[in-house]
Formats: C-alpha cells, sequence, structure tokens
C-alpha cells in the first residue's frame, strides 16, 4: 500500500456506511464460518475502529467487540466482565449527570415519561391511594414530574406507594438508595404522601412474581414498563404478562424503542443487520443531540455495547439480562392476549406535542395506524419509540 | 382528611355551617356567564359588582337600592357533577362564584389553548393568565443552573444536592411559623414561607436571629410532621442535614405520630403552603414579598408556578461546596478522567492506526499477534498481500490522515496525549480482566 497519497479528503470508495458493509461482510462470513475472512475482516475492522471517533468508526468498535466474542465464542465471559466494570464504575451521580444531560438534549426517555404519565393520571383520577410498579431504566427521572402533578392537579393530593423493580445489572444498590431518598424528599417537597421501596429480582426480570410486590388491598396499581419486556425472556413473556394482569392494575404503560432482535433470532445476519440499523439511528441521533466532545454521550454509547453483545454474541436470550427488542407492533400483539389498550387522551398527546417542540427539529410523534396501537416517537421520520397504555 | 383545592381554599373556608342553605344549581346555569340580571331593565352582568353599579344608574329610591333580599342564611353550593367530591352538601363551596369556577374548570369543557405549551383551560381567565406568563419564565434552581423549560427543571430539582440542604433549612424555618395557628391569612402566607430570607422581613413573627443556616430552638410539632406525613421516616441518613439540628425536641417531632392531633389543621396548612408554592412569587425576584401579594384576588389555580417561586436565587450561607465534594474526591475524579481519556479503545486500535511503520512488513502484524500462534499471523499477513483487497484504499486513506495527525511514529489516542503502544490480542484469547483504574481491558496477567 503506497504512503505517498497525503491529503484524500474524501476518497469515494471510502463510502459514508463503511462500517456498516465490513461489520455486515463479518457478519455473514461467521455465519458462514468462513475463518479466513473472519480474520480478515475483524482485522480490519480493528484497524478503522474507535469509540472516538465518528458514527462509523464507533459503530465499528462496539459491533467489532460482538462480532470477536461471537467468533471465539466468548460472549458470556466478555458480558459479564462487561457488567462488573459497569457496577464498579456506577454512582449515583455519574448516573444522574448521564441521564439528565440525555433528557435535556434528547426527548428519547421524555417521550416515553411523558406519554405514561398522562395514563396514569388519566387511569387513576380520583384515587385516593396509588401503587406505581416502575420497572424502567431511566432512574425514576418520570416521576418528579408525575408528583408535581399529583399535588397541583387534584383537588386532593394522593397517597402515592412507588415500587422500583430493579435487576442487579440496571441498578446497584447504592445508587438506588440515593434515589429513594431524593424522591421522598421531593415528595414531601410537592406535599405528596409517599412510600418508596425497592424489589429486586435476583437474575431475570421475567422471575418477578406478585408477591415480591407487596400489594395491598386498598390501593389502586400501576404498572409502568419503560424498556422492562424487552429484558424478559422471549419465551416467558406470555407469563410475565399474564403476572402483570393478576395485579389488577388500573394501567399498565409501556414504552420500548422501535426494534426488531426476536423474530430473527435464529438467523444471525437478519438479527445483525437489524441491530446495526437501530444501533446506526441511535448513535446519529447521539452525535446530533449532544456536544461533540461529550463525556455522556460516551457513556451512553458505552451503555449499547452490553446490548450489543448480549443480542449478537450471546445464547439464548442473553448473557444475563436479556435484550431482545421487539417492535411496538409485535408487542400489541402479545398484550392484546392479556389487556385492552387504552388510548392516550387529548391533554397527553398535546403535553407530548408540547414536549417536542421544546427539543431540536427531528423530532415528532406519529400515532400508531390501522391495527396497531400506541403512539410512535419519530426521529428523522424514523419510529424510534412506541409508547403505549393499556387495561384490564 | 384531605387537602382542599388551592383557590377553593382561600375563596371559601370549609362550610361547617350547619343552617346553611344548600343550593344545587345545574350545569347550565353554571356555565352561564350572565348570572346577574337587574330587575328593572332586565340585563346582564358576569359579576354582582357591575350589576350593583348599573342598578345605581336606575335612580332608584333609597329603600329600593338595597339589596331586595338580606339573606338570612348562609347560601353553599354543590356541584351538580355526581361523581365530584363537591356534589356532597357536606362538601359544598360557599361562594357562588366559587362553584362556578370549580364545575367550569373541573366538569367543562376546555377550550382554551395555550398555544406555546399545549395546556388547555376551561376557565378564559386562567387561559389569559396563563398565557401571558408562558415561556417567560426562567426557572432557577438553588444550585445556580437556569432553565427554561419548566419540566426539566423540575426533574432537575428532585435530583439536585441542593435540594438536601433546602430541606434541612426549610424544616428548621417551617417550625418556627408553626407557633400560631393558622386562621390568619397574614399568618398562613408567612409561615408557609420555607424561604429564610422572609424570616428577615418580618421579624415581628419571627425570632429574627433564626436567619439562614442557623437552627431554630421550636421544636413544635408543626409543619415538620406536615413534612413527613403518609410516610415512615428512616432513621438513618436520610435526611443528613436534620441530623445537625441540635435541640433533640426536633428529633422527636421527626420520630414521633406524624398523624398525631395534626389532622385537619395541618392539610389546610398543607394547602395554604401549595398555595404559596403557586402564588406567583417570581415577581419578587429579589425575595422580597409585599403585602399586596398576600391578597390571593389575582390568584389562579391555573398559573401554577409552584416550584419555580420557591427555587429562586438566594445565596447560600453554608461552607460546604455546591457539589459537596471532598477535596480528596475531587481529585480523585480528575484523575479518572485523566487516565481514561489516554487509554487505548477495546483493540488498542487507535494506537495502532497512528504507528508509522510500513504497513508491508508482515512482522509488524506478527507482534499484534502471539507468537504461540504462527499459523494465524501468517494467515492474516498472507491473506492481507494476497487477496484482492477491496478495502485497501480506505484503509490506506485512513492511515495517511492518521500519520498527518500523529507525525513522527510517537502513538496518540484522539486526544492528542501519548500513550503507551499496547499489543492487539494476545492469540486470540479475549481479554477479560478489566483495569479497574480506567474501566478498560488489560491483558491477562496470569
Amino acid at each position: 500500500m503506497s504512503t505517498s497519497r497525503q491529503s484524500e479528503p474524501d476518497d469515494p470508495s471510502a463510502s459514508e456506511k463503511w462500517a456498516a458493509s465490513l461489520l455486515q461482510d463479518c457478519a455473514k462470513a461467521i455465519s458462514e464460518k468462513d475463518s479466513t475472512k473472519i480474520h480478515h475482516l475483524l482485522w480490519m475492522l480493528n484497524e478503522l475502529a474507535s469509540p472516538y471517533g465518528d458514527c462509523d468508526q464507533k459503530l465499528a468498535s462496539y459491533f467489532l467487540q460482538a462480532l470477536f466474542c461471537k467468533a471465539t465464542e466468548s460472549g458470556e465471559r466478555c458480558y459479564k466482565t462487561l457488567v462488573s466494570v459497569a457496577e464498579k464504575s456506577h454512582s449515583f451521580e455519574s448516573a444522574r449527570k448521564v441521564i439528565l444531560k440525555f433528557q435535556e438534549v434528547s426527548p428519547w426517555t421524555t417521550f416515553g415519561h411523558v406519554a405514561s404519565n398522562g395514563a396514569i393520571l388519566e387511569a387513576l383520577e380520583g384515587e385516593a391511594k396509588l401503587h406505581i410498579i416502575d420497572i424502567s431504566n431511566t432512574y425514576c427521572t418520570q416521576w418528579p414530574t408525575l408528583l408535581e402533578a399529583l399535588a397541583t392537579r387534584s383537588d386532593e393530593t394522593p397517597h402515592l406507594r412507588l415500587t422500583v423493580v430493579a435487576t442487579v445489572v440496571s441498578m446497584g444498590g447504592s445508587v438506588m438508595k440515593e434515589i429513594g431518598q431524593r424522591m421522598e424528599k421531593f415528595a414531601r417537597l410537592m406535599g405528596v404522601p409517599f412510600e418508596f421501596q425497592v424489589v429486586r429480582v435476583a437474575s431475570q426480570l421475567g422471575e418477578l412474581k406478585e408477591e415480591d410486590l407487596g400489594l395491598r388491598e386498598d390501593e389502586a396499581v400501576a404498572v409502568n414498563c419503560i424498556g422492562a419486556l424487552r429484558r424478559v425472556g422471549v419465551e416467558e413473556r406470555g407469563d410475565f404478562m399474564r403476572m402483570l394482569c393478576n395485579l389488577r392494575p388500573k394501567v399498565v404503560t409501556v414504552v420500548e424503542e422501535e426494534a426488531d432482535f426476536t423474530s430473527t433470532r435464529s438467523e444471525y445476519v437478519k438479527c445483525f443487520e437489524e441491530c446495526l440499523r437501530f444501533y446506526g439511528v441511535f448513535f446519529e441521533m447521539l452525535e446530533e443531540s449532544f456536544a461533540p466532545t461529550s463525556n455522556e454521550r460516551l457513556t451512553l454509547e458505552r451503555e449499547c455495547s452490553r446490548s450489543i453483545l448480549s443480542v449478537l454474541a450471546c445464547d439464548g436470550d442473553g448473557g444475563g439480562d436479556c435484550d431482545r427488542r421487539e417492535k411496538g407492533s409485535q408487542w400489541c400483539a402479545r398484550l392484546m392476549g392479556a389487556f385492552s389498550p387504552m388510548s392516550f387522551n387529548d391533554d397527553a398527546i398535546d403535553d407530548v406535542r408540547a414536549l417536542l417542540k421544546r427539543y431540536r427539529s427531528g423530532w415528532s410523534l406519529l400515532p400508531a395506524q390501522g391495527d396497531d396501537l400506541g403512539l410512535y416517537l419519530t426521529w428523522k421520520d424514523e419510529p424510534v419509540v412506541w409508547a403505549s397504555a393499556w387495561k384490564p | 382528611m384531605v387537602t382542599v383545592a388551592i383557590s377553593e381554599a382561600l375563596d371559601n373556608k370549609f362550610i361547617e355551617d350547619p343552617e346553611a342553605e344548600v343550593i344545587a344549581l345545574s350545569p347550565k346555569t353554571l356555565l352561564a356567564t350572565n348570572r346577574f340580571v337587574c330587575e328593572i331593565c332586565g340585563k346582564g352582568f358576569q359579576r354582582d359588582q357591575n350589576l350593583q353599579l348599573h342598578r345605581r344608574g336606575h335612580n332608584l329610591p333609597w329603600r329600593l337600592r338595597q339589596r331586595s333580599s338580606k339573606e338570612p342564611r348562609k347560601r353553599v353550593y354543590v356541584c351538580p357533577e355526581k361523581t365530584c367530591i363537591h356534589h356532597h352538601p357536606s362538601r359544598a363551596l360557599g361562594d357562588l362564584t366559587g362553584i362556578k369556577k370549580h364545575f367550569c374548570r373541573k366538569h367543562g369543557e376546555k377550550k382554551w389553548k395555550c398555544d406555546k405549551c399545549s395546556k388547555r383551560y376551561a376557565v378564559q381567565s386562567d387561559w389569559k393568565a396563563h398565557s401571558k406568563t408562558c415561556g417567560t419564565r426562567e426557572y432557577r434552581c438553588d444550585c445556580g443552573t437556569i432553565f427554561s423549560r419548566r419540566d426539566s427543571f423540575i426533574t432537575h430539582r428532585a435530583f439536585c444536592d441542593a435540594l438536601a440542604e433546602e430541606t434541612a433549612r426549610v424544616s428548621v424555618a417551617s417550625n418556627i411559623s408553626s407557633l400560631t395557628s393558622n386562621s390568619n391569612a397574614n399568618y398562613q402566607f408567612t409561615g408557609g414561607l420555607m424561604r429564610s430570607n422572609m424570616v428577615q422581613h418580618f421579624p415581628a413573627i419571627f425570632d429574627p436571629a433564626t436567619a439562614e443556616g442557623q437552627v431554630g430552638d421550636h421544636a413544635t410539632p408543626g409543619l415538620s410532621l406536615w413534612m413527613h406525613h403518609g410516610e415512615t421516616l428512616s432513621t438513618d441518613s436520610s435526611l443528613p442535614g436534620m441530623h445537625q439540628i441540635g435541640p433533640p425536641s426536633i428529633e422527636t417531632v421527626l420520630h414521633g405520630d406524624p398523624f398525631a392531633s395534626f389532622s385537619n389543621g395541618g392539610q389546610q396548612l398543607n394547602g395554604q403552603l401549595s398555595w404559596i408554592y403557586n402564588n406567583n412569587l417570581a415577581s419578587s425576584s429579589s425575595g422580597e414579598l409585599t403585602s399586596t401579594s398576600l391578597i390571593p384576588t389575582s390568584l389562579k389555580e391555573a398559573d401554577l408556578v409552584s416550584v419555580p417561586s420557591w427555587f429562586s436565587t438566594r445565596h447560600h450561607q453554608h461552607s460546604m461546596p455546591a457539589s459537596g465534594m471532598s477535596a480528596t474526591a475531587l481529585l480523585q475524579k480528575a484523575a479518572q478522567i485523566g487516565v481514561t481519556s489516554s487509554s487505548p479503545s477495546f483493540f488498542g486500535g487507535v494506537e495502532m492506526k497512528c504507528h508509522s511503520t510500513q504497513v508491508q512488513d508482515g512482522s509488524e502484524y506478527n507482534g499484534l499477534l502471539n507468537p504461540s500462534h504462527p499459523s494465524v499471523a501468517a494467515n492474516m499477513a498472507s491473506s492481507l498481500q494476497n487477496t484482492a483487497n477491496p478495502y485497501s484504499n480506505m484503509y490506506s486513506t485512513r492511515h495517511q490522515t492518521a500519520q498527518k495527525d500523529g507525525g513522527g511514529g510517537a502513538t496518540r489516542d484522539f486526544l492528542g496525549v501519548g500513550v503507551p503502544h499496547r499489543r492487539l490480542m494476545d492469540g486470540f484469547e479475549p481479554i477479560s480482566v478489566y483495569d479497574s483504574r480506567t474501566n478498560y481491558p488489560m491483558k491477562e496477567s496470569g
């Protein structure tokens, strides 16, 4: 290879999506067990990848890790390592910083929060004792605005009990403790009678049982699932939904990211493609939302690596926490088995619209079409997050 | 006992007069805008005052000028909506305007919509009042951060470190203010004020010595109970600030029965306090409150500026830095950041890019792989040279750019910080040990 070319600004053969083609070729090589090609491509990717570069370089870096582990059948081990690394560096301050910044620059998570809170407030209107079971990955950032709404909207402020279901990976003990204390303080500030508890699920989320939650007779229950259902093992999803139904909730809010890593479980290349497509959009969104040198963005990208690894390099449902996303229409089909749909009222939709107005352009709201239900958040006209509400 | 809606708490006290005449008006009547009709000419008016003013114009003889029937009994109004809490006579509202507004707000159609924030209102005056201030506010947290969006302000506030200190001070100030009973609006206003700035403005009520940050000796069951009602207090450090408060009486109060003789008074106070939060105090950016703001005539339930007015600036008098970090912690953090920014990517790829040695030298790449797997290395090297490499252009371009940046062979990561060269991989053994300092993988040592 010649080294004489000094400045080649945009080599046409270096197409924009070089990472995608390299990565996909490698995935194909792996599924065909073409070891020469595998080694070659892994090496190439390694040369070009960087978690600090542009989007392509980042995608190359994180997907390379998954491909490498797949090729060497070391997915589970690597996953465990990533988990322990994350746990060590995880703290309340760091988690708070990252998520609040993310919410400031992008409606990715706040969209689901606003829609869900709207549905919850509507369904629990007039109830004196509320119990929200929160199975989410957003560190309770959904609740301050709900607390404020409860304090100001109602004639009589109801009593709110918040149960957070935490799996081992996502929320370490000290982090949850701190969050709980903050929530309690804030509720006091708002004048809302409040109780907080954390229920820890030892292994998979699918193992959650009704008994673990400590429900009381006289309370109105709402179940809030943000990025939760995808963490339930694929085969256990039906049972999990039935379990939720048995809690006799007034409303179940479900928010999921729009990607399908489930139906293609047995076809590696297809699954890989979908994974790449989704994270390509996500990384691009992060790039356009954050400042170029943002540390928070870096953290979010790193957190993706676990998911990517879990889906592409681990057997079955994944190394630890399952992460098999499904699209809104797929979740609809499942949820219809246990629940009936509840549409978002005008106030909730207005609130979501108002929310999106506060962010940079590119975001919009799309109600589900046809048989499907719920609301989509779209970025550059591509649906990325799906929010829905269900009642028994 | 339950808290009363904000505006209703002020417009109408709890109706406890058993002799009151309960009036149930129809929805149509409640929504009608010209309720007050002149008996002489039939002209309708929205307000009774306007009607009275108009009647004067008819030059009535003195006797008839007075209201025709002096109400012997107090009138209270119930809400016609069956599911509403105010439908029951015991929860009737004492003011006609109050019941009309309530019905309209709660059960009426929300015809008025703010175009800035999409908030909807049933009462036009509520909408107007809101539109005036919508989008114009800035919300400032005690920690100094400013927000233009209310929702992000609220979320930030809930997790802000400043809240921890705030709560501690609040409890002290509120203890002081709850000394007297709560029937006096003036008192309620000042009593509700959690801002210790207020202490300075109303010396008659407060002991001016108990200024910001100082601990008061007034450990009454008052507001601290209100603050904690409905939840079990944890005995650990949930309120570190609280534990700094000396007087043991406050402690016992905190851990006492939160619902002790407090019931109605506390709840009403709660309502009053919420009103305080909701009232537009932001005009008092400097924290000064005049007596005019006590008068709730302009109060609109819809004008909820709750959190922001509460949290306008005031300077902290405590010595702890806002972040609450010790010097050691700060140093540790800096060290961490320094290390992570210069550590390599998963495969040490960045460094490799910048290496200036010739690509064709197969031996360089043998260095990447464990010599104990020569077949692999040979494979890699030969496949590189022999296969028609569709990516060679790409590679060389990037290589050149990297070289341009890197200069004479010194390896650098993207931040331009020099890092030691790291080996790519040891055969194909996966990297399983992570350097806990950098949180990046390092070679397995044993």
